[in-house]
């Protein structure tokens, strides 16, 4: 008998055994209540990005290709030997992990001041700055900074430092309140990655240049770490200071944007899944149930756009001194509101209501409340049609972004790019006009070579300065001229695309598209608009961030008018005042003149006789824009196109210096402008003058 | 289970799985969704086509050594359920646990597969050791 049962017990019985035991440990699982049930996590630790490696390696590769991971580095230590730092040429890599710039001895002289980045001894980054003499030839006297670098800040559009001032040491003993962390500040100079090139961070930020060797001008963006980089570049960041004690006791729970800003602090969900295998095995029957981590993608569009919005929305805590001793305590998935409120153009904060007429945030908002600046995309969203404040049907975040997509630069999720964004949504056969040659909006393309205008272009179209960049607004919109006709203080869509053309143009041009907008006035017209384009008046007399995203839209590749004529009217932005203007000026006429055939030194492309945007209706509105607009033919006569004038001119900006001091910058606006044509309104000084001096009474200050 | 029986069912199980690897090279040619973009799925259906045609291989090996050793008519007949069962234990589960993960996990269905690899692993040592005299 018992031999008989020999063969099945030893051949059946382990799998049986395994099987029972499987069987049973997932029914109690599944029936267990604290390996389902929503965890408590706020104050929880942080576990740490590589602890999410394991059973989410895709997402954590997304992640780590990401800007969001650089946003807050620190340069990996090791000794460079003498001969690896000879080896490292100026525009050379040093191959420091979370370093771009080259630190192997560059300069830059801005505002009185050197700036001279190179290593210590110990291989370490270093920032120098000295006094420049009077000519600006020599350092004088001694460094008024002498830091190592102790963190990277950003890597995308540009890489800012941070060091140890000393400045949280008041009385100068050389050491920090007892169980304080050290204050760490901005350094004053920025690598800017596109251009490989050191700044001074006035020319990132819109604030009018300082007083050549005043030192608080040339320190004006120190700005301290422990209680302002902190949060939006790192993960659960802590400043830690409390009215109770001195200095700082500032902590982050990792550096730079990692998993948990997204999906809160993971260690409750770690020992959750790693102590008990099976339950990662029942994820499978009941996804998205799992109350030990946040999931975005789970979440509706409101509590989901709040994890953005919570950094991509600049906003004010509810109570600052919690926030600035333990940090906002936000997990995702929270109400944002609940701790914070979004700035908005009336936003007001205590003790400021006599700022500028009680509206201190007026200034990053244009006049209708759309935000002007980045870092107010939540805002936009909240402001759009798209958003629903009552229910959770509405637009989120993450219908066009995917934090775990192909594409680092803006995330976007896959389709959901240009007219891929609204088409879920807006059936193009169902929208206005949808039956007419080019479709909604007339915007298609109708030849070849054109580009067709998509969904973005228009509703969403670049008035946002921000990282040196102009940028999608996030509040869409239908564009609408004619509401701001006879107004000079806002950009419209249509116009920053036909830069050369008036704001009468194109709010006449909607209803011959088929389009809604406000009734159109033409007595309401600016005068001004019958000598020049809305843009180029922008450029000329709008304030400064009008002027970045007016120099930014005349060299958009994709803008109306000849190169030639776009050319001879950006060279204005060369002589701003502001450096983030003359920057986008540079840039951009660089770009126009790379885009002349090298041949003939001309713009092969542009057809006068044919609206630049290819609509089948076009001759009537040209016939309109020739009728109001008088300085079209002669502007697009005005250069002598030639392909040592392409090569003159490249010449000239290559030896300009957007930051550098104005007499050599003026050398090189001279060549310039003789080699472009005649500036803007030339023909009319009393207006160009007029324009330009009345923008000083327009100086904005936005620094953070 | 007889020899032919057995036989017979192990070629047959190894036409199956190496049947599913023409499945997953036409998804892979059509780029299929749920295929091309979860490698989780893709990991663990490739897992079941080749332990499943493998294992099965193994089977008509073990048919053949079963005659060849002149195992017991009794043991033999329960080596032969338990191997088969085992390879079909494991391709299985391999393959519906792809098809059923969860976000890092495969489903269930891969507690199946610890399960065929005991049945095959004691038939392989039962054959190993048992003895025509047993």
């Amino acid at each position: 008998m018992a031999r008989a049962w020999l063969a099945p017990t030893l051949l059946f019985g382990p799998a049986l055994v395994w099987s029972l035991a499987a069987g049973l440990g997932l029914a109690w699982t599944a029936s267990d209540e604290p390996a389902w049930a929503d965890l408590e996590r706020h104050g929880d630790p942080v576990a740490g990005s590589s602890s999410c490696r394991g059973c989410h390696p895709a997402q954590w590769r997304s992640w780590h290709d990401s800007w969001h991971r650089t946003m807050t580095q620190q340069p990996a230590r090791g000794h460079l030997a003498a001969a690896e730092r000879a080896l490292i040429g100026p525009g050379g890599a040093t191959g420091q992990a979370g370093v771009l710039a080259p630190f192997a001895g560059e300069q830059l002289d801005y505002g009185g001041f050197r700036a001279t980045m190179d290593r210590g001894d110990d291989g370490a980054p270093r920032v120098l700055v000295q006094r420049l003499d009077d000519a600006g030839e020599s350092v004088v006297g001694p460094p008024v900074l002498d830091v190592a670098v102790t963190l990277t800040v950003g890597s995308h559009r540009y890489q800012q430092y941070v060091a140890e001032l000393g400045r949280g040491d008041p009385a100068g003993l050389g050491t920090q309140p007892v169980g304080a962390t050290p204050e760490l500040w901005r350094l004053p100079v920025a690598w800017h990655r596109a251009e490989q090139r050191w700044i001074h961070m006035n020319g990132a930020f819109v604030e009018p240049e300082g007083e050549p060797g005043s030192l608080p001008d040339y320190e004006r963006h120190l700005s301290r770490w422990n209680d302002n980089c902190i949060f939006c570049h790192n993960t659960e960041p802590v400043p830690g200071r409390g009215a109770d004690t001195p200095g700082f006791r500032t902590r982050v729970g990792e550096l730079g944007i990692a998993c948990e800003a997204c999906h809160g602090p993971a260690t409750a969900h770690l020992e959750r899944h790693l102590g008990n295998p099976l339950r990662r095995l029942l994820a499978s029957a009941t996804p998205g149930t799992d109350g030990s981590i946040a999931n975005p993608s789970t979440l509706g569009p409101a509590r989901e756009s709040e994890i953005c919005g919570r950094c991509h929305g600049q906003r004010i805590a509810r109570d600052i001194a919690k926030v600035m001793r333990d940090g906002d305590g936000f997990v995702a998935g929270d109400q944002l509101a609940d701790i914070s409120r979004p700035i908005f153009a009336d936003s007001t904060i205590e003790g400021a209501e006599g700022l500028d007429h009680g509206r201190p945030f007026a200034a990053r908002f244009w006049p209708d409340g759309t935000p002007r600046l980045s870092a107010y995309e939540y805002q936009g969203l909240l402001l759009s049609p798209c958003w629903d404040p009552v229910g959770d049907d509405g637009l989120g975040c993450g219908h066009c972004h995917d934090m775990h997509g192909a594409t680092p630069d803006g995330q976007p999720r896959a389709g959901r790019t240009g007219e891929g964004a609204c088409v879920g949504c807006h059936s193009p056969d169902t929208l206005g006009g949808a039956a007419r040659a080019g479709g909604h909006g007339g915007h298609a393309a109708l030849r070849d070579h054109e580009r067709s205008v998509d969904c973005v272009d228009c509703h969403m179209p670049r008035v946002t300065y921000g990282l040196l960049e102009g940028m999608v607004s996030h509040r869409i919109t239908s564009p609408d001229p004619a509401a701001l006709l006879g107004r000079a203080d806002q950009p419209d869509a249509c116009t920053q695309c036909h830069v050369d053309r008036s704001r009468a143009w194109a709010a006449a041009s909607m209803p011959a598209l088929g389009l809604r907008g406000s009734p159109v006035d033409p007595s309401a017209a600016r005068p001004e608009e019958a000598l020049a384009s809305r843009v180029v008046l922008d450029l000329l007399g709008g304030d400064p961030i009008q002027r970045n995203l007016a120099a930014h839209a005349l060299a958009r590749p994709d803008a109306t008018g000849s190169i030639e004529a776009r050319m001879a009217w950006i060279a204005e932005g060369l002589e701003d005042e502001y450096p983030s203007v003359r920057w986008f000026a540079w840039r951009g006429l660089r770009s126009l003149v790379e885009q002349l055939d090298p041949e003939t030194g001309s713009d092969t492309t542009w057809l006068p006789s044919v609206n630049q945007s290819g609509k089948a209706s076009a001759s009537g509105r040209e016939a309109l824009a020739r009728a109001e607009n008088s300085w079209l033919p002669s502007v697009d006569q005005s250069t002598n196109a030639s392909a040592s004038g392409r090569e003159a001119l490249l010449e000239a900006l290559a030896q300009f210096d957007y930051l550098g001091p104005i007499d050599a910058r003026v050398e090189v606006i001279t060549r310039v402008r003789a080699l472009v044509g005649p500036a803007p309104l030339a023909e009319h000084p009393d207006l160009h003058d007029r324009l330009t001096s009345d923008r000083w009474g327009l100086a904005i200050w936005i620094g953070e | 289970m007889s020899a032919d029986r057995h036989l017979r069912a192990s070629i047959a199980l190894v036409a199956l799985f190496l049947a599913t690897g023409l499945w997953l090279e036409a998804m892979y040619g059509l780029r299929a969704e749920g295929w091309i973009d979860d490698p989780l799925r893709r990991e663990f259906l490739r897992l079941g086509h080749a332990h499943g045609g493998l294992l099965e291989i193994v089977n008509i090996a073990l048919a053949w050594a079963l005659e060849r050793l002149n195992t017991p008519a009794g043991w033999a007949r329960k080596i032969r359920g338990a191997a088969l069962l085992g390879a079909a234990l494991v391709g299985l589960g391999f393959m519906l646990g792809g098809l059923l993960h969860g976000p890092t996990d495969p489903g269930p269905p891969v507690l199946a597969v610890p399960a065929g690899a005991m049945l095959l692993l004691s038939s392989l040592v039962a054959t190993a050791l048992v003895k025509p005299e047993d």
